[in-house]
């Protein structure tokens, strides 16, 4: 077993349980895009700490999305 | 019944009397056998994320209704040979849904009209946050980059 390394990390909360306010919702494109890349994957939940059952949420809402055209599929994203 | 929602675009080419023959064409077919109508919300030309039938851009109406399954069918149906409809998408949002409920529901959209024309006196402090939490938000991500990064370094070595 290789020592333990002391990596610094921050605690991360999932920012929908925190702000009880925010809901995900496949018709609101703008808050959805803060989860996904330029490129347009979404992101994992390693990197905000999203919690399990949110994420679950945000993947069907961005899948939603994409579907209508909200969203893109891949490449770089029109404003 | 059962309560869904429909977003549907249709080109942007189309008159405002069109746009209004086809909403009600789709309302009538939801109506039939005691289908109801909750809200009906016309976005307007939006952007799309790509392209579809080779437009860029899209008139977005989205409906919520509660209806039996056999007219969601009939009405995909009739948008699928309907050369004005580019793309459409239903959502099941609830299994069953009684008059009570569709009364309840309608209200909210009054509600929420309401709502939203008091929001729009607030609208400029809002935006003025906004901005805020998505910039610490991508800070933190470019920081969790760099751990990571680090991470693979000391195990590299």
């Amino acid at each position: 077993m290789p020592p333990k390394k002391r990596i610094f990390q921050r605690k991360r909360v999932c920012r929908f349980c925190t702000d009880k306010e925010m809901s995900i919702d496949y018709k609101d494109p703008k808050t959805l895009r803060n989860f996904i890349t330029e490129r347009g994957k979404i992101i994992p939940r390693r990197i905000y700490g999203t919690c399990a059952s949110h994420q679950r949420q945000l993947c069907s809402a961005i899948k939603r999305a994409r579907q209508i055209a909200l969203l893109p599929y891949s490449g770089a994203t029109q404003r | 019944m059962r309560r869904y929602e429909t977003i549907y675009i249709l080109r942007p080419t189309m008159s405002e009397d069109e746009v209004t023959a086809v909403i009600e064409n789709t309302n009538a077919i939801l109506s039939t056998d005691g289908g109801q109508v909750i809200s009906i919300d016309k976005w307007g030309l939006r952007t799309l994320a790509y392209l579809i039938n080779k437009e860029s851009q899209g008139y977005y109406v989205f409906c919520d209704y509660a209806t039996n399954p056999a007219n969601v069918e009939e009405m995909e149906r009739k948008f699928r040979i309907d050369e004005a409809v580019m793309k459409y998408m239903t959502v099941k949002v609830a299994d069953s849904i009684t008059d009570e409920g569709v009364e309840a529901a309608r209200g909210e959209y009054q509600a929420a009209i309401v709502a939203a024309e008091e929001a729009e006196k607030d609208a400029e402090k809002q935006e003025e946050k906004k901005p805020d939490a998505s910039a610490t938000v991508t800070e933190t991500v470019k920081e969790e980059v760099k751990e990571e990064k680090e991470e693979v370094k000391e195990t590299q070595e």
